[in-house]
């Protein structure tokens, strides 16, 4: 192996410890100290260096020039740093937070090693643009790092602290006292029988609509105002759905009285958009020529859709049905008006009756937490509720994959 | 209820009756076509012989696909699109208010240029047409009667199960082919068949066309000028919307009265 690669795995492997070692500054909130910063980016700097130098004089090859002005950039950037304060005061701009000098430190070094450990490639291969390549592919595979990191945490945490809770006695009885014992089995009944209730009302109302905008409207004004106003229904915040149904369902439909269709109807307003949109999606990715077709043989239109365009769409719409019942299930702003109680509703009974719901037991929990012991039963009911949405997520994947139409 | 007066009301007005001119199975008068402001087609008149293959030549833009859709009135799909014009099938006017296009295309059905079979299997797509009509027959019996027609029951009769997607190019338009089949019309249109297959299947689906004018009449749009000379009996040259020349092929390509189709046939333009 030769003393240029020797040097490019050097610089790798040096700016990758650096990079970690920052990040993990920034995680743990550990003060990097001036010279260990400091000291890490003169060991950097120092390789461009020795790598440039090496380049020059063994190929002649100008762009080597490029890890020397990067090598001082860096250089400079340490040796500047010594000017920046203990603590960075951002009050005079109206922003009330103050800045320890460690979290710069820790920032350079993440910021440092990670650009470093890119460049790393272009000695290696010589500067020719594969070297840029892999490089650009390595800093990929870093963003896409970065981006399921946090995921990964989230899932960990909650698998680590809710798996202890998660027993028989929590699965299968109501609450006692106030949740520091007991469980949850109602709540995952209520959740369950809500968001069944819901995919059975949205799924006409969604196709309908989707039948109606892709297959029959005139591509004209209606079509853009239904489609914005399908728009404007999927942004709206959560919280807003749930007053709408408080005010709507449960105070003029409903006599004030909470029940379990009055939330599954609040839900159904809230998933409409989405399985719309999917439903609309799916029939339009359906080709033209075969509705040409079919018309052509003298069926309907109708005809049309109900045997050629809505089968090979099926999966589609159920798909996206099922993704929106999933982000359905984990909702609490708007089954907190309209459905639930944190206890004494039981087992869902009637469509009439309040239930219990295991995101409104977990946000009832939390409150709770500082003045009785229930984070226990807090984190299980997370736990349980990131398995059903999971699940169900996971679910509309596969049936989409196994039913997935090629034309 | 209101439409239900409705059609009462229309079947009230006698539905216009012309005797057709003997051996002629269709024919169009004064026919414009308007894609919303640009008119695409111009004062079209053409008499279609019955059991024989018309061919509608012309260079590429000039309307020939819109004029084949105008007598099935595919071109009703199209939201732009006004016609104004009558075309005469067995002595009835199909752009009649009282004519219903569902019966319309029943009895003129349509091969497309791309082949564009139904993701089912392959006897359901035969059999698609005479289910949607409510046509009570044997599916085994219409799908082999077909399939035979259509010169493909050899190659599909032990995997009728099957994905018709599954078929090679040629093997799919030869379905569609003989799914338009499977429903006896009277008149077969097929806008450009042959344009998405390579010469052996071209060739099978010309050898077809021969055989089919034996049953039915036949209207066939090409852009290729040797396929027009073998396959059709008459031939239209059309140009920017406007028919130029029809007549007997032979007499099109041998000896053309117009300067316009000369030129296009023996290929100094277009
Ligand atoms: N759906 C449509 N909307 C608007 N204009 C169209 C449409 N289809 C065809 N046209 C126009 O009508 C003219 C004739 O088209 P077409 O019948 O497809 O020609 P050809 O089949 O002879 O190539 C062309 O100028 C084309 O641009
Ligand atoms: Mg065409």
């Amino acid at each position: 192996m030769s003393l240029r690669k020797l040097i490019s795995i050097w610089l790798f492997v040096v700016s990758v410890v650096i990079a970690g070692m920052g990040f993990w500054a920034i995680a743990t909130q550990a003060q990097i100290g001036y010279w260990t910063m400091a000291g890490s980016l003169l060991i950097i700097s120092l390789t461009c260096y020795a790598s440039g130098i090496h380049h020059y004089v063994t190929k002649k090859n100008r762009k080597s020039f490029l890890m020397l002005f990067y090598g001082s950039v860096v250089l400079t950037v340490a040796a500047l740093s010594i000017y920046i304060p203990s603590v960075v005061d951002l009050r005079p701009w109206e922003i009330f937070a103050r800045i320890p000098d460690h979290f710069f430190f820790s920032m350079f070094m993440v910021v440092i090693g990670v650009l470093s450990s890119y460049l790393s490639f272009r000695p290696f291969y010589d500067y020719k643009k594969e070297g840029a390549q892999y490089g650009a592919y390595y800093l990929l595979h870093i963003s896409i790092f970065f981006t399921l990191l946090p995921l990964f945490i989230i899932i960990f945490n909650i698998i680590t602290r809710g798996m202890g809770g998660i027993t028989w006695e929590f699965l299968t009885e109501d609450i006692v006292r106030m949740g520091e014992d007991g469980g949850v089995y109602p709540a995952i009944l209520g959740t369950l029988a809500m968001i069944s209730l819901t995919a059975v009302i949205v799924l006409p109302l969604g196709v309908g609509t989707a039948i109606y905008l892709a297959e029959y409207a005139r591509k004209g004004l209606a079509v853009r105002v239904i489609r914005t106003a399908v728009n404007i229904l999927q942004g709206t915040p959560s919280i807003v759905h749930g007053l709408f149904g408080y005010a709507f369902f449960v105070l003029i439909v409903f006599n004030g009285q909470k029940s379990l269709l009055a939330g599954a109807l609040t839900l159904a307003v809230l998933t409409l958009p989405i399985v719309t949109r999917s439903a609309e999606e799916a029939l339009n990715a359906v080709p033209g020529d075969l509705r040409d077709a079919s018309l052509a043989l003298g069926a309907t239109k109708w005809q049309t859709i109900k045997k050629v365009v809505l089968p090979p769409s099926l999966p589609g719409v159920l798909t996206g049905t099922v993704l929106g019942l999933g982000r359905a299930a984990g909702e609490t702003a708007p089954i907190m008006f309209t459905a639930v109680y944190f206890s004494g509703a039981g087992t869902p009974s009637s469509l009439f009756r309040p239930i219990q719901a295991l995101p409104y037991h977990l946000l009832s929990l939390y409150r709770l937490v500082g003045y009785r012991d229930v984070e226990g039963q807090a984190w299980a009911t997370a736990l349980l509720l990131l398995i059903i949405v999971l699940g169900i997520n996971i679910t509309a994947i596969m049936v989409r994959e196994k039913y997935r139409q090629r034309f | 209820m209101i439409r239900k007066l409705k059609e009462l009301f229309k079947e009230e007005q006698s539905c216009q009756r012309i005797e057709m001119p003997i051996d002629k199975k269709m024919l169009v008068e004064d026919l414009d076509l308007w894609y919303g402001k640009t008119k695409a087609l111009k004062n079209i008149n053409i008499e279609l012989e019955e059991n024989k293959v018309t061919a509608i030549i012309g260079p590429s833009g000039c309307g020939k696909s819109t004029l084949l859709r105008c007598l099935n009135r595919m071109n009703d799909t199209i939201p732009s699109v006004r016609v104004e014009g009558k075309v005469w099938l067995d002595g009835y006017n199909i752009y009649d208010e009282v004519t219903d296009c569902v019966d319309i295309r029943r009895k003129v059905g349509m091969v497309f240029q791309k082949p564009n079979p139904f993701p089912f299997s392959i006897e359901n797509n035969i059999y698609y047409g005479c289910q949607v009509n409510g046509i009570d027959v044997d599916k085994g019996g219409v799908v082999e009667r077909s399939l035979k027609q259509a010169a493909l029951w050899d190659e599909v009769k032990d995997r009728l199960d099957e994905n018709a997607l599954s078929l090679s190019g040629g093997q799919q338009q030869r379905l569609c082919i003989a799914r338009a089949l499977a429903i006896e019309p009277d008149v077969i249109l097929m806008d450009e068949p042959c344009s998405a297959l390579d010469p052996i299947a071209t060739a099978k689906i010309e050898d077809l066309i021969d055989e089919l004018k034996e049953y039915y009449t036949v209207i066939i749009v090409t852009h290729n000028m040797q396929q027009a000379a073998r396959v059709s009996d008459y031939t239209a040259y059309m140009y920017l919307g406007e028919l130029i020349e029809f007549g007997e092929t032979t007499q099109i390509f041998e000896n053309p009265q117009e300067e316009n189709t000369e030129r296009y046939i023996t290929g100094r333009f277009g």
